[in-house]
């Protein structure tokens, strides 16, 4: 939908204090339903990690069997192969199983929170979803969803193993030798002494990459939309400058975030690393053996599994921002889920089709009271049961807020709308679209059969009243043409042209019979001969209904039971054509403006 | 991989990549030569004289050292580079696209391109960064590890030379498994993401139809599909996942009973042996962490053939020597043209247009009037025929002087989010606020920036949501009024269009016609009658043309179009039963 004003839904204040009291972060939410499952896939991954340590073990120990002055224990020494052996098999069975777990908690976290998602969706204002928020509902549901499944399936068990295997390979190596361990926690601590001062700096610029990254692909979006204008205006290089100034701030972004944190990370890395620890460590062993300190064979057990010890801790960078990433998309699913609903109504359905506007005043701007962005500002209406009123005036007057006022796209800020004596707002949702139809004047067909498509409002519909539906909307014939007739797919198996698609969703509001009839009539986009068939159409449907039609041509409305003139906000007359013409004002400029001024009769009969 | 790395990115940053790339896989082999070195420092330290380990231990110490220093340097420079890759990358990509024929921008692509220009560049930055090392260091340092090895016991050598094939099989075939699993799983996630997107799209109509209880949608059953797929595909990948890390350790294991087998047999000393031993795992630890970067590698090659295909999309040949068009006169000679083989759009179409005229293209939906204007702007080449400018074929014109000549008010308008008056002066960004505020009241815009608070200084929106389909139709035309040029192509369809704004197109386009070439994609009767001309379109050939006078007397297809229009006019709605008006005549 378009809307008449500039219109952006703020945030609502109210979503950062939920009653008072301390609630738990989005995140733990999200993760509570599949949490014991989480558990065990961490248990397992810590556990792989650690029985991954056991063939190492086995050849420490092997080593050391040898060592022994006399000939060896060949019974030993193959029980220790096979140890490791087994260790390795356990550590991978382990593995796969936390894997599996994970994933199958993750896809059944993913699913919950994408129904719910989508049911709430479908209960917040319309008004929520024009400007960006098909986008945002995207977002959320997909590639939110998608943020928090790394988290689940992969980082958490990792972290699990991160935290297990050094402990248990650090318990291992002092009681080899614990002057050795104290070199390779010295490793340690360096290496992560370095890290954190690395990430104390690189934190605050996550931020801002993200920020940095966010642009480049806002304005990659804008740069590939608008590639016509681009190219149309480009003069080639002016019009996508945004998209490559976004770009080269990214870049330097980059260079100058690298260049500040490189030598830090660099030296964290390497310190860490299994050359470094491997030959560190061994190199510190032949010090400690030539002064006596160390046994040879414990230099073994180091240099196999010092790199066990500080390579997880390489690691724990990326998790972190992991976390991070799925923190933030978590909050996003949460602020999503906050999103007032339009409270649920449960009075009773209303008497008859009588609609009345009743000083009704509305804003699409946060500030509710911010008078000048104010698109609707004190409207009194009234549709009498079976008439046609037709809203006019110029583009944002305010015509198009109004009727999907009694879509209740947006409840109003003052006043109140109601239909057979009924306050919208205390109507079930049900109730009211049963009530009240539209045919609007941006289509949309969803991706499903012709048949389904026109049977959207009624689905227990037989396919001869959906036949009989698209004959009055003069669409049978041609969905008689399509490849599989009534069964084809729209949009996969073929495209209608906008003046089929308006006749498909005529045929859906024929099908729906509503008693009140909200109609956006936009025509202009089709051909004559189309245009024809759906304002015959259009008659149809119309006829012992009431009808509020959003009117952009005036000739079409001239037979209009009554005109309502809108200017900013207000309807500034009604009547009829007749009365309205007759009385020379704002209804009349309008008509001379249209079809005034000598020449231009070749519209009039 | 690395070739197509260095062509997306292009001819001038071959030389830093490349010194990236040899630089990490050196430091990758110097990390086997250490790994080697461990073995005569172990070998003494464990033998009868520990002191014998000093030498090999000093040795250890500076191949340590200079491992260091190597690869802080390659660190360095990757990200360095990393830097560099996603700037030329990026203006590769933009340069080149506003290179391309519009024709190219199908809908399916503008989604692809998105992706390539944030998540693919950014992919690709990361490749010298985190991608390759790890790469190397599973490739190169097991292979020098193991041609040390022959210097030691030529028998292991061979065994570890003889496994590293097989490891190689097991790891390719494992991530073809993974691979396919992964893009079938993308599959439905993708189908679920549109679904996503229609839903939401989609919200009036499947409210105003009480369709929300999300229990019974199409949503829901999508949902429910990538659900149920990627739980089938999650337990078939994961044997896939298993199998290349049990081949690791499965050779590992192999390799130390044959290492004891030889030394029980006495042919190898002990401390020969186990520093031997720790050698093979050292070497086999890089190979188990290759299995991580098989996925990552595997999106980086993707992603880079999807830019590859990008770049190598053909641009409209621009003209050795541009002639510069002499006057404003646009002519179309016996134009042939077609989206798709075989299914001509426009089929020799013939007619001229002077300066000073306006000309009104008319007809039915389909019949190529919009191809027509598509082609004069050069969006597209014509497969056969000429569209002149000023006399010159626009394929000898050159892009940038065609586009001076040339303006179009686009049928789907499309804005940027900035001001209005940012808006506007994309035609011109040297606009004064007198030439803003001209074409704001030639086009109407002046009253729509009067009722907005914020004025000129009004922000749009993404894609200029904030504003109503009339109030961005005026945008876009004051926009092609400010670029001034010599020929105006205006499309009145636009489904948001009210009754004053009509008006006031018409009243421009005839106003413009004073003293320029004007083409209107003509709906409205009352444009249709200013016209100086009209061309008649249907099914891709000019089926009549001439004043409106003449193509009224002919009463040929024009004039039967003509009174269908006026009926389609004469319908009234009404609460009343239809009058006899408001039927369809026969």
């Amino acid at each position: 939908m378009t809307q008449d004003t500039a219109s952006t839904t703020g945030k609502t204040p109210q979503a950062d204090t939920p009653a008072g009291k301390r609630s738990p972060s989005p995140l733990s939410v999200l993760l509570e339903p599949v949490r014991g499952r989480v558990a065990s896939a961490a248990a397992l991954q810590g556990l792989a990690g650690v029985l991954g340590l056991v063939p190492l073990v086995c050849v420490a120990e092997l080593a050391d069997t040898l060592l022994e002055p006399g000939p060896p224990d060949r019974a030993l020494l193959w029980t220790l192969v096979g140890l490791a052996l087994a260790g390795a098999v356990a550590a991978l069975t382990a593995g796969a199983a936390s894997t599996v777990v994970g994933h199958l908690a993750d896809n059944d976290m993913q699913l919950s929170v994408r129904r719910s998602l989508a049911a709430h969706l479908g209960r917040v204002p319309l008004g929520w979803f024009s400007g960006r928020g098909s986008g945002r509902a995207k977002k959320a549901l997909h590639d939110d969803v998608a943020e928090v499944h790394s988290l689940i399936a992969h980082t958490l068990p990792d972290l699990a193993a991160v935290v297990a295997v050094p402990v248990a390979a650090l318990a291992y190596l002092v009681s080899v030798d614990w002057r050795l361990a104290l070199v390779a926690v010295a490793l340690v601590v360096g290496g992560v002494f370095l890290f954190a001062r690395a990430m104390a700096g690189g934190m605050a610029k996550f931020a801002e990459y993200t920020r940095a990254m966010n642009d480049i692909n806002a304005s990659a979006v804008e740069f590939v939309q608008g590639i016509q204008v681009v190219k149309h205006f480009g003069g080639h290089r002016r019009a996508h400058a945004r998209f490559l100034d976004a770009a080269d701030a990214f870049a330097d972004f980059f260079v100058a975030w690298s260049r500040a944190t490189t030598p830090v990370t660099v030296a964290s890395f390497l310190l860490l690393s299994a050359p470094m620890t491997a030959a560190l460590s061994v190199l510190a062993g032949v010090g400690l053996v030539a002064a006596g300190w160390s046994e040879p064979a414990s230099v073994v057990a180091f240099a196999l599994l010092a790199p066990a010890l500080c390579a997880p801790m390489n690691v724990i960078g990326s998790r972190v921002q992991q976390i991070q990433a799925a923190k933030a998309a978590a909050s996003r699913v949460a602020d999503l889920l906050a999103e007032p609903p339009l409270p649920e109504g449960s009075g009773g359905a209303p008497r008859d089709a009588r609609v009345v506007f009743d000083g009704v005043r509305f804003s699409y701007s946060a500030d509710r009271r911010d008078a000048a962005r104010e698109a609707l500002r004190g409207v009194d209406l009234v549709l009498e049961p079976g008439t046609v009123t037709a809203l006019v005036g110029s583009s944002g007057a305010g015509k198009s807020t109004l009727a999907t006022l009694l879509a209740r796209f947006h409840d109003p800020v003052e006043g109140t709308v109601s239909v057979g004596g009924a306050d919208l707002r205390t109507l079930p949702t049900g109730t009211l679209y049963r009530t009240v139809g539209f045919v609007f004047q941006d289509v949309r067909l969803l991706r499903e059969s012709v048949a389904d498509n026109i049977a959207l409002g009624r689905p227990g519909a037989t396919r001869e009243e959906i036949e009989d539906a698209a004959r009055a909307a003069r669409i049978h014939e041609r969905i008689l043409r399509l490849p599989r007739g009534y069964d084809t797919v729209v949009t996969e198996e073929a495209a209608l042209s906008g003046g089929e698609a308006q006749r498909v969703s005529i045929a859906r509001a024929i099908l729906a019979d509503p008693s009140v009839l909200v109609l956006d009539e936009a025509t202009a986009s089709v051909d004559p001969a189309a245009e024809a068939d759906i304002q015959d159409a259009l008659s149809d449907l119309a006829r012992g209904r009431t009808v509020l039609v959003i009117a952009h041509r005036l000739a079409t409305v001239t037979g209009a039971d009554r005109i309502a003139v809108m200017e900013d906000g207000r309807i500034v007359e009604s009547g009829t054509h007749e009365e309205l013409l007759g009385r020379g004002r704002r209804y009349a400029d309008l008509w001379s403006a249209q079809h005034g001024s000598g020449g231009r009769q070749g519209e009039e009969q | 991989m690395i070739r197509a790395f260095l062509k997306a990115m292009g001819p001038g940053h071959t030389r830093p990549v490349a010194v990236s790339l040899a630089l990490t896989t050196f430091a990758s082999a110097l990390q086997g030569v250490v790994f080697a070195l461990l073995v005569p420092v172990l070998e003494g330290l464990l033998g009868p004289d520990p002191s014998t380990a000093t030498p090999w231990a000093v040795a250890l110490a500076v191949g340590t050292a200079v491992y260091a220093v190597l690869k802080s340097t390659s660190l360095y420079l990757n990200f360095r580079v990393g830097g560099s890759i996603s700037r030329a990358l990026h203006h590769r990509i933009g340069d080149h696209l506003v290179r391309l024929p519009l024709g190219w921008f199908t809908g399916s692509r503008l989604g692809e391109l998105n992706r390539i220009a944030t998540e693919g560049v950014s992919r690709t930055t990361s490749l010298p960064v985190h991608t390759y090392p790890p790469l190397a260091d599973a490739v190169v340092t097991p292979v020098v590890a193991v041609a040390a090895l022959f210097l030691f016991d030529w028998r292991l050598a061979l065994a570890c030379a003889a496994c590293l094939p097989l490891l190689w099989m097991v790891f390719t075939l494992s991530n073809e498994a993974v691979g396919r699993g992964d893009a079938a799983r993308d599959t439905v996630a993708d189908e679920a993401a549109d679904r996503v997107l229609e839903y939401a799209r989609a919200q009036p109509v499947l409210r105003a139809f009480g369709r929300v209880d999300s229990a019974h949608t199409v949503l829901d059953r999508a949902l429910a599909a990538e659900h149920a797929g990627a739980r089938a595909l999650l337990l078939k990948a994961v044997p896939a996942l298993v199998a290349y890390s049990f081949t690791v350790r499965l050779v590992l294991t192999l390799l130390l009973a044959l290492s004891l087998h030889l030394l029980l047999g006495g042919t190898l000393a002990a401390p020969t042996a186990i520093a031997l031993i720790v050698l093979l795992v050292r070497f086999v630890h890089p190979l188990s962490a290759a299995a991580e970067s098989g996925a990552v590698l595997r999106m980086a090659v993707n992603g880079l053939a999807r830019i590859n295909t990008v770049l190598d999309a053909r641009p409209l040949p621009e003209p050795a020597t541009p002639v510069p068009p002499q006057g404003a006169e646009v002519e179309f000679h016996d134009v042939r043209f077609s989206y798709t083989p075989g299914e001509p759009v426009l089929d020799g179409v013939s007619f001229p247009a002077a300066p000073g005229t306006l000309t009104a293209l008319v007809g039915p939906s389909g019949g190529g009037k919009t191809t027509v204007t598509r082609l004069l702007a050069r969006f597209h080449d014509v497969d056969a025929g000429q569209v002149l400018v000023g006399g010159v074929d626009v394929r000898d014109i050159g892009s940038e002087e065609l586009s001076r000549h040339v303006a179009v008010v686009f049928q789907d308008v499309y804005l940027f989010d900035a001001t209005i008056a940012d808006n506007v002066r994309v035609a011109a960004p040297g606009a004064s606020e007198a030439d803003l505020d001209r074409v704001a009241a030639r086009s109407g815009l002046d009253r729509v920036v009067a009722e907005l608070p914020d004025g000129w200084e009004t922000r749009v929106g993404e894609g200029g949501t904030s504003l109503s389909g009339g109030q961005r139709q005026r945008v876009s035309i004051a926009r092609a009024l400010l670029k001034d040029a010599p020929i105006v192509v205006l499309d009145e369809a636009s489904a948001a269009l009210d009754a004053e704004n009509e008006a006031l197109l018409t009243e421009t386009a005839t106003d413009l016609a004073r003293d320029r070439t004007v083409l209107v994609i003509a709906h409205r009767p009352a444009t249709v009658a200013a016209a100086d001309r009209i061309v008649f379109l249907d099914g891709g050939r000019v089926a009549e043309q001439g004043t409106p006078e003449e193509l009224l007397a002919l009463d040929g297809r024009h004039a039967a179009y003509v009174r269908a229009r006026q009926r389609a006019l004469g319908w009234r709605l009404t609460g009343e039963p239809a009058s006899d008006t408001t039927r369809p005549t026969p």
